[in-house]
């Protein structure tokens, strides 16, 4: 901690990297919600002998669990976006995470948390 | 050609190095920015420990309307990395907290916010003195790719410009630092090349002069 507080190129390296990591979270934030909600499952359904697949996108919207149903044309499409929304989740706990640790190195008071 | 085995980059940032490699993105283009120092250390014995976690890339702009030769945002995506829009448009690529930017020339005078490259299928940020690392490079092998990098003498000149330009004092502190680190290794005939290609505004002049002040650089190294 005292490196920080008393080599100005350290410290200004991590207030520099503070201030990049916010600007990578609100954009990754940005793309990840404009990706679909929820997760895609496949539910099984058996009719006169034969047994069909069919995919849904399983979502909470205002307290409920909401079943789609994805046609199967554009399953694969919903499967990258949901893959690709997983990535950004995943990077956005990463960011979330050093963004913390540089608040306790900078001794940055924390933003308060809305209950 | 030198080759560097003790170069360790993390796994993310040799990847990408690696891949850039092999679509030929450094026949022209180049590494720039902290992570060239590594390399610096390697080939010149300069040591210099502080990097930032964002990897920046200088594209040369040669012939604009060129086809597209590889598809960077795919090569990069393919290897893990997640792209995203700055608020000025500008694309980025992000893995594991490390940022990828690609940089181009801006030339004097133009207000342009984003250069788009056809060539490699990205975006870059334009922002001015970038053919000053572009004009003066070099090229390292690091195991078993070629990484090309600005030399010494040009990322010198090229910091020494842009340290008196920076909106905080953090960013002038730490360019004037890596041009102190790299005093002992410049040749004065390199640095009169680099300073003799460029046409230097008055205003440019004068922030080299107040950089090499700074750090206790004789001016009559740079034009004498």
């Amino acid at each position: 901690m005292k490196v920080v507080e008393k080599n100005n190129p350290v410290r200004g390296l991590l207030k520099e990297e503070y201030q990049r990591c916010q600007e990578v979270l609100a954009a990754l934030s940005e793309k990840a919600a404009k990706y679909p909600k929820g997760s895609l499952n496949l539910r099984k359904k058996r009719h006169k002998g034969k047994e069909y697949a069919y995919h849904y996108l399983v979502a909470r919207e205002e307290g409920r669990v909401v079943n789609r149903h994805i046609p199967e044309a554009e399953v694969p499409v919903l499967q990258r976006q949901l893959a690709e929304r997983d990535k950004c989740r995943k990077e956005i706990l990463a960011y979330e995470k050093r963004i913390a640790y540089l608040e306790k190195l900078l001794r940055l008071p924390r933003p308060e948390v809305k209950k | 050609m030198k080759i560097l085995r003790t170069v360790r980059f993390p796994p993310q940032i040799g990847g990408l190095l690696r891949a850039l490699s092999e679509v030929g993105f450094f026949d022209r283009s180049l590494l720039i920015g902290s992570w060239v120092m590594p390399l610096y250390r390697e080939l010149y014995g300069v040591h210099y420990l502080l990097r930032t976690l964002d990897i920046d890339f200088a594209v040369h702009l040669a012939h604009p309307q060129k086809q597209m030769r590889a598809d960077l945002e795919r090569v990069i995506t393919d290897l893990g990395f997640v792209g995203f829009m700055t608020a000025g448009g500008i694309q980025k690529f992000t893995a594991a907290g490390y940022e990828v930017e690609f940089t181009a020339h801006r030339p004097g005078g133009r207000e342009i916010d984003v250069v788009a490259i056809r060539e490699w299928n990205i975006n870059a940020l334009p922002l001015p003195f970038v053919s000053i690392l572009t004009g003066f490079s070099e090229t390292a092998k690091v195991e078993d790719f070629t990484i090309r990098i600005p030399i010494p003498e040009a990322y010198f000149i090229h910091k020494l410009i842009v340290a008196s330009r920076r909106r905080t004092v953090e960013k002038r502190e730490k360019d004037l630092e890596q041009c102190t680190v790299l005093i002992p290794i410049l040749s004065d005939n390199r640095l009169h090349q680099v300073v003799q290609a460029q046409r230097i505004a008055k205003p440019t002049r004068r922030s080299m002069t107040r950089s090499c002040d700074a750090i206790a650089f004789p001016l009559q190294r740079l034009f004498s």
